[in-house]
Parts: C-alpha cells; structure tokens; sequence
C-alpha cells in the first residue's frame, strides 16, 4: 500500500514533470528535420543548414548572451553594493517591506514602464525638452529598440536586482557575516579587506548558482526584448517565435531547429549545475 | 559612505522603489499626457471608470488572470508538495530530481511553442483549461523544487512517530505534515500564483488571443499605443501582489516571533 | 511470553545489520540494550515498530502475529532520541495527540492527560508550546505523548541521549516510576552502561547485529565482553592509587 501510494506519485511526476518536456523536444526535433510539419515532405537537414548559413542563430545567441551577462554583472554588482552598505538600514521595519515591492512587477509591466520612460516620447525626453537640452522628441538618444540594447538592460536590472539585494541580504544573515566580519576586524583586517576577502567570497559562493540560473533565466526573456528589442538581432525566445509563430510557413522549421539548438543548451546547463554529486553512504 | 550622504541615498533609493507604482497610477489618470508636456495636462479618475464599462473587458480580463491564477497556484502547490514528497522517498531521488531542472530552466514560451502541437491534438488550444495546464507545467516544477528542502530525516521522523502512535495516512497529512509545511505552503502558493499572473509567452502561444488575461491585455493596449489603459492594466497586474506580499511578509513575521 | 522475536534479520547493500534476532520479553518489565552506535540498535527497534521491514523472521506480540502489520496497527510505540514534539501543538495538544487521533471523547481526554501532566510533574504547564520548554521538560512531554494511549510496547531508542547529566538522572528515575504506574513493557536502547544497568529487568548486549539476552544481571555483570568487569577494576584501580591510564577502555 505504502509504496504503491510512492510509485503513483512517481507516475505523475514523469506525467506532468517529465513526459511534457521531452515530448516537446521531440517534437521540435522531428519538425526541424520535415519529418512532421504542414509543409514538410520527410527527412531533411536543409532546414538545420539555413539556420547555420544565415547565421542568425550564431548571433541571436551572442546577442542574447551579453546582454544577459551585462545585466547579471550589473545587477549583481549593484545588489552586493546595497547589501554591504545598507545591511542596517534594510532591517527596518519600512525597508524590510519596500524591498520586497519590486517583485511585485512583472516583465511586461517592467518593459512597459521603461518604454514610457526612455522612447523619444517618453518622460526623460520631455523633461530634456523643458530643460531646453534637445529641440524636439527626435532629438532624443536611442535608448528604446536600441542597437545596444540599453533599453532591454535597464529593464533586467529592474527585474532582477531586487531578487539578488534579498537574497544577499538572506545569506548575510544566515551565514552569520555580521560575526564573522568583526572577527576578522579583530584579527586585524581593515573595513576594505573585511569587504573583499570575506564577505563577497562568502555572499557569492553561496548564491553562485542561483546567479547562473538567472542569468538563463534572461537568456530566454521573452515579453521584456519583444517591447524594448529591435528588429535585428534579436534575443533568442523572440526569434525562435517570430520564426514559428510568422506567415512565412517554410521558416517555422528553422524555428524549431533554432528552439532545439537552445533547449539542448540550457538543458546541459541544467546538467552541469545540478547533476548529482557524490553520494552519500547509507545510515543505518 | 558618510552618514548623511546614506541618509540621502536611503531617500532616493525610496522613492525609486515608490516611483513607478505612482508614475503607473498617474499615467492611468491621465488621458492625455503625452510629449511635450511633463505633467499630466487633465488628471482624474476618468480611465478607471472604464474599467466598469465592458467595451475594454479589463475588468472580464481581470476576473479570468485571478481565476486561472488561483487554479495554477493551489493545484502547483498541492500537486508540488505531494509529489516532492514521493519523489524524496524515492531511492533515486537524485535523478529525478535532476528532470525537474530541465523544464524549470527552459524560456516559457519556448517550452509553449513545442507543446502548442499537443495542446491542438487535445483541444485545449486557445480556452482557458489549455492555459491553466500550459501555466500549471511550468509552475509546477518550481513548486517540486521548492519542497524539495521540506522533506527531510525529521520529517520522516516525524511521519514515523504518528504512524506509531496510531495516526493513519489521513491524520498524518492534516495533523501533522501540513502544519508543519504552512508557512512553506503559503509562501509556494505565493509564488506559483505570481508566476502565472505575471506569465506572459506561454499564455499568448497556449491562449492564442483568445483567453485575455491581464498582461495579454497590456502587451495589446501597447501595440495600440493606448498608453492610458496600457497604465491602467499594469495597475491591476501590481496591485494584488502588492496587497498578497504585504499580508505574506506580515504572516511570515508572525510565525516567527 | 509477552513479546517473542524469531529469526529477525536485515541487510542494507548485502550488509547484515540485524543477525537471527532471537529473543522474548514477559509483560511490564524492561528490558535495557546496551549497544555502540551503528550496532544495529535502532535498525532492531523499526523493525519491531513497523517502520522498517525485515527479510526473515516473525514477530509475536501479546500471542498475535505482528510481523506483517502497518506501523500505525500494531500499537507500539518507538520514541527518537530527539523529542520530536509537534512544533504547532502546545504541551496538552502534544500528550492528548494519540488521544484525538482515536477520537475519544473531549472530557476522558482532559481528565487523563491531567493526570499524566501531574506524574510527569508538569501540572500548569499545558499551554506552553514546545519551544517554551527545557530539554528535559520536552522528553517528558514526549514520554506523556507515547504512554498515554497505553502502547502494547515501548521501544526507546536512546532516548536520554541529548540530556545533561542531572536530567537524565531524574528522567531515569521519572520512566521507573511511569513504567510501573502504567504497567509499560518495553525495550531500551543506550550506549550508557549505566543506564543499561538501572533501567533493565533484563539486559542484552548487542553488537555487529548479534543481540545476546542475560539470563541475570549477574551473567551480564562477570561477562568480560559487556564492559562492566572493565569498570570495576577502573575504579578499584582508581581507589588503590594505581595508574589507570591502560584500562581506561570504555
């Protein structure tokens, strides 16, 4: 009864937790190579060859993975900066609360704010034009569908430095660095050296991979770089749905290629962060 | 830093915080602001009353994000801790834990977009029960690694204890396992709620159009540049989770005391 | 006999922790195991609960055949070293857990576990939560919890094990007195030969997954294996003035 009760719960694990994941792989994978596909006509590798000869896989990915890189480095820098600053004052009661209401923003709602703020008619732009810096809305930098992505960077950084300022300031707490810190200060060390050589080392070796798992997690951001993206490159989610979702029939099988390419990648990702480590020995 | 320049960066950082809740709210009041003008020419209450007017459907819109949402949340976090939990007894626990990573980590809409086939075959293509199970697949590995740190030698303990005491299956769960994961049970249904209520990719790929919820409403009201009720959607997406955070940090202050 | 066990045995990974458990218990009397961790102590005590199956072997409890019977069916009662107090229960909540689980009527509950807050010289301290209470106060507690529902069998497995010295002094002398009053049988597991010693009717040493049963404490007492002759010399050594150093084994 016990373990029939364990192995039902097993079923519906690989159910709902593992039979959808790699039946769309699957299925991505037999439609990048035509074998099923409304326009496809059987075996071919001539969809996976035009996503290489055109390079827009290659590029959508270098694309995608700076600015990830960039807004993780960014927000990571500018959350530890906080925590190490502020640790006291976050600990009051009004702080406490308020740095928890940026999660309280979603995506959209996030590249929405940004376009109302940044776009050459947006409320930087009026004030450059009150202050008399520009002359009319075109006047305005390129900071919305931008070629440097400033606009998509931005937004990241509003999503994702909140999380990381409440998960350095858990670790803090948890991993005692308050103590640890003044230890060190009695052995000699100075404020600058408590910084750098004990609490970073500690803040980030606990939260290293939380910090792997969101810069994928921007990797494949799909509403943010669909707003504030340009044309041309553009981050990998959006291609990979431009290219299935578009009136072009023939481009939705290098769409899939392009989608089995990327889930492959953070799938091994996946693999090197949590495969299991050494096990343990049996207790008695 | 000096001690008045923090004070100051606390202020600023403060309003920071605070300023596109209030930007978001003005801009829904305010019909016609728009370059050049840095603030609102007319402001007043005009768009909200709109949302009672069904020609928007911001309001249907809203009612359908807050019940495919509360279906996605209570059903992750159920399902998420029953499962955890057979899979924590499970000899090869590891592996399987492994697989729960893989549609964790995968883009939403990606995950949509290879599935949207299926989803066809089974004619859960575009009405609410296909978004419901679009969304509960990928709250629901979240919610599997979440409990994952539940289960451990005290719970099972735990388990053993009621078992021996003469608490049958029933009575272990609603005794003993689920006070003991409340706090954890809240704080899962929390975030598997706002997982849903703020998905977007995957509800716009599963709900093709024709299920609105909210932030299909304010990805549309963008593409219309209607700014106003643009403001006024993302007000709706905010708000509940603003007023589920505050009651969730005050209920996890609580149980800490 | 009250409790008899027959041929028990159990492997982890084609490793032998419980090796042809042979061995009967009357009812109302103790008997105390004394055991080095990894043993196979604890693993003996869930099989005997139920928690954990065994290979071979069957086990009698009051002349019924217990062997393939849930945990929750067989009315013994294995207790952890750690408390395990319900953290969302106050103390009465706690004693009166085993009580509700089998739905007796609200008065019979509030009147035993009264009583049993009296023997367990906690009166006034019913809706302290476990949290408010000291190490010792939470084994009480712990030990209201299992005797009140007037378990078949006891099996305690260390369950002084976290407690000072003095508490577990008192705690020993506490559990005679409860095991009399409520007429408990049970088995008692511990590292402490000592306590081993206080706490038995009978005594059995167990080791490599071999349990051996004493006819007498005397037996236990003159066999050189159980550590006790060990002892004796340590301390007449110590009362002579001679070095002590060597023998100083256990």
């Amino acid at each position: 009864m016990k373990i029939s009760k364990h192995q039902l719960g097993i079923v519906f694990f690989i159910l709902i937790g593992v039979v959808p994941f790699f039946g769309a792989l699957l299925y991505a994978v037999l439609y990048s190579f035509g074998i099923v596909g409304i326009l496809n006509e059987g075996f071919t590798f001539l969809f996976w060859k035009s996503v290489f000869h055109s390079g827009d896989f290659v590029k959508s990915l270098g694309y995608s993975m700076s600015i990830a890189l960039v807004s993780v480095i960014l927000s990571v820098g500018g959350a530890l900066w906080l925590a190490i600053n502020f640790t006291r004052n976050f600990q009051s009661r009004f702080f406490s609360f308020i740095i928890y209401l940026p999660l309280a923003i979603p995506g959209i709602v996030t590249a929405f704010f940004t376009f109302q703020l940044l776009s050459k008619g947006g409320l930087f732009s009026r004030i450059f034009h009150r202050l008399g810096w520009i002359e009319s809305a075109s006047g305005f930098p390129d900071l919305v569908n931008d070629t440097y992505a400033i606009g998509i960077v931005l937004a990241f950084i509003t999503l994702v430095l909140p999380f990381f300022l409440l998960l350095f300031l858990s670790v803090y707490k948890n991993e005692n660095i308050e103590q640890l810190s003044s230890l060190a200060k009695s052995l000699g060390a100075n404020s600058t050296q408590v910084i750098r050589r004990i609490i970073v080392p500690i803040l980030l070796k606990k939260t290293w991979i939380v910090i792997v798992l969101y810069f994928i997690f921007l990797l494949g951001s799909y509403e943010v770089p669909l707003i504030l993206g340009q044309e041309h490159p553009q981050m990998l989610s959006v291609l990979i749905i431009r290219e299935i979702k578009q009136y072009d029939l023939t481009k939705i099988s290098e769409g899939y290629a392009i989608a089995v390419m990327y889930t492959i990648m953070v799938s091994l990702a996946a693999l090197i962060l949590f495969l299991p480590k050494k096990k343990i020995s049996h207790e008695t | 830093m000096k001690p008045k320049s923090k004070h100051i960066f606390l202020v600023f950082l403060t309003i920071l915080i605070f300023f596109p809740f209030i930007f978001l709210v003005l801009l829904s009041m305010a019909p016609e602001w728009r370059f050049p003008n840095i603030l609102p020419q007319y402001f007043g209450p005009d768009n909200w009353q709109t949302i009672l007017r069904s020609e928007t459907g911001l309001l249907h819109s809203f009612l359908i994000s807050l019940l495919i949402s509360l279906s996605v949340g209570i059903v992750s976090t159920l399902f998420g801790f029953l499962i955890s939990r057979s899979l924590y007894y499970h000899p090869q626990r590891k592996w399987l834990n492994l697989f729960t990573y893989f549609p964790y980590i995968l883009a939403p809409v990606v995950f949509g977009a290879c599935l949207s086939f299926f989803f066809l075959k089974m004619g859960i293509f575009g009405n609410i029960t296909g978004v419901i199970i679009a969304q509960f697949l990928i709250a629901f590995p979240y919610a599997l690694i979440f409990f994952s740190s539940f289960w451990n030698k005290k719970i099972k303990s735990y388990e053993d204890l009621v078992a021996t005491l003469g608490g049958n299956q029933w009575q272990k769960y609603s005794r003993v396992l689920f006070p003991l994961a409340k706090s954890m049970l809240l704080i899962c249904f929390f975030q598997t709620f706002l997982i849903s209520w703020f998905e977007y990719g995957l509800t716009s790929i599963i709900g093709v159009g024709k299920v609105q919820t909210l932030t299909i409403k304010v990805f549309l009201f963008i593409k219309e540049a209607n700014y106003y009720y643009g403001a006024i959607s993302s007000c709706l997406l905010i708000f509940p989770p603003v007023l589920l955070l505050y009651i969730n940090k005050k209920y996890v202050f609580k149980n800490r005391v | 006999m009250f409790l008899e066990i027959k041929n028990i045995s159990k492997s982890y990974k084609k490793e032998k922790v419980v090796k042809n458990l042979n061995f009967s218990l009357d009812a109302n009397l103790t008997l105390s195991v004394l055991g080095k961790s990894g043993c196979g102590k604890t693993t003996m005590l869930k099989i005997i609960a139920g928690l954990e199956s065994s290979e071979e072997g069957e086990i009698f409890l009051d002349a019924k055949n217990i062997t393939r019977e849930k945990a929750e069916k067989r009315n013994t009662i294995y207790l952890y070293q750690e408390d395990l107090l319900f953290p969302h229960l106050n103390v009465f909540e706690n004693i009166a857990f085993a009580l509700h689980i089998r739905k007796l009527p609200e008065k019979v509950i509030i009147t035993k576990v009264k009583t049993m807050l009296d023997n367990l010289e906690l009166s006034g301290q019913d809706h302290k939560m476990p949290n408010e209470l000291s190490g010792g106060q939470r084994q009480r507690v712990s030990f209201g919890r299992a005797i009140i529902s007037n378990p078949s069998l006891l099996l305690l497995d260390e369950p002084f094990g976290s407690l000072d010295s003095l508490t577990r002094n008192k705690m020993q002398k506490l559990f005679k007195n409860l095991s009399r009053k409520y007429n408990i049988t049970s088995i008692f597991v511990t590292h402490d030969l000592k306590e081993a010693l206080l706490m038995g009717d009978q005594i059995g040493l167990m080791k490599e997954g071999n349990l051996k049963v004493y006819d007498s404490k005397e037996e236990f007492i003159n066999d050189p294996g159980t550590g006790v002759q060990n002892e004796i010399l340590f301390w007449d050594k110590l009362k002579t003035g001679e070095s002590v150093e060597e023998n100083n084994s256990i």
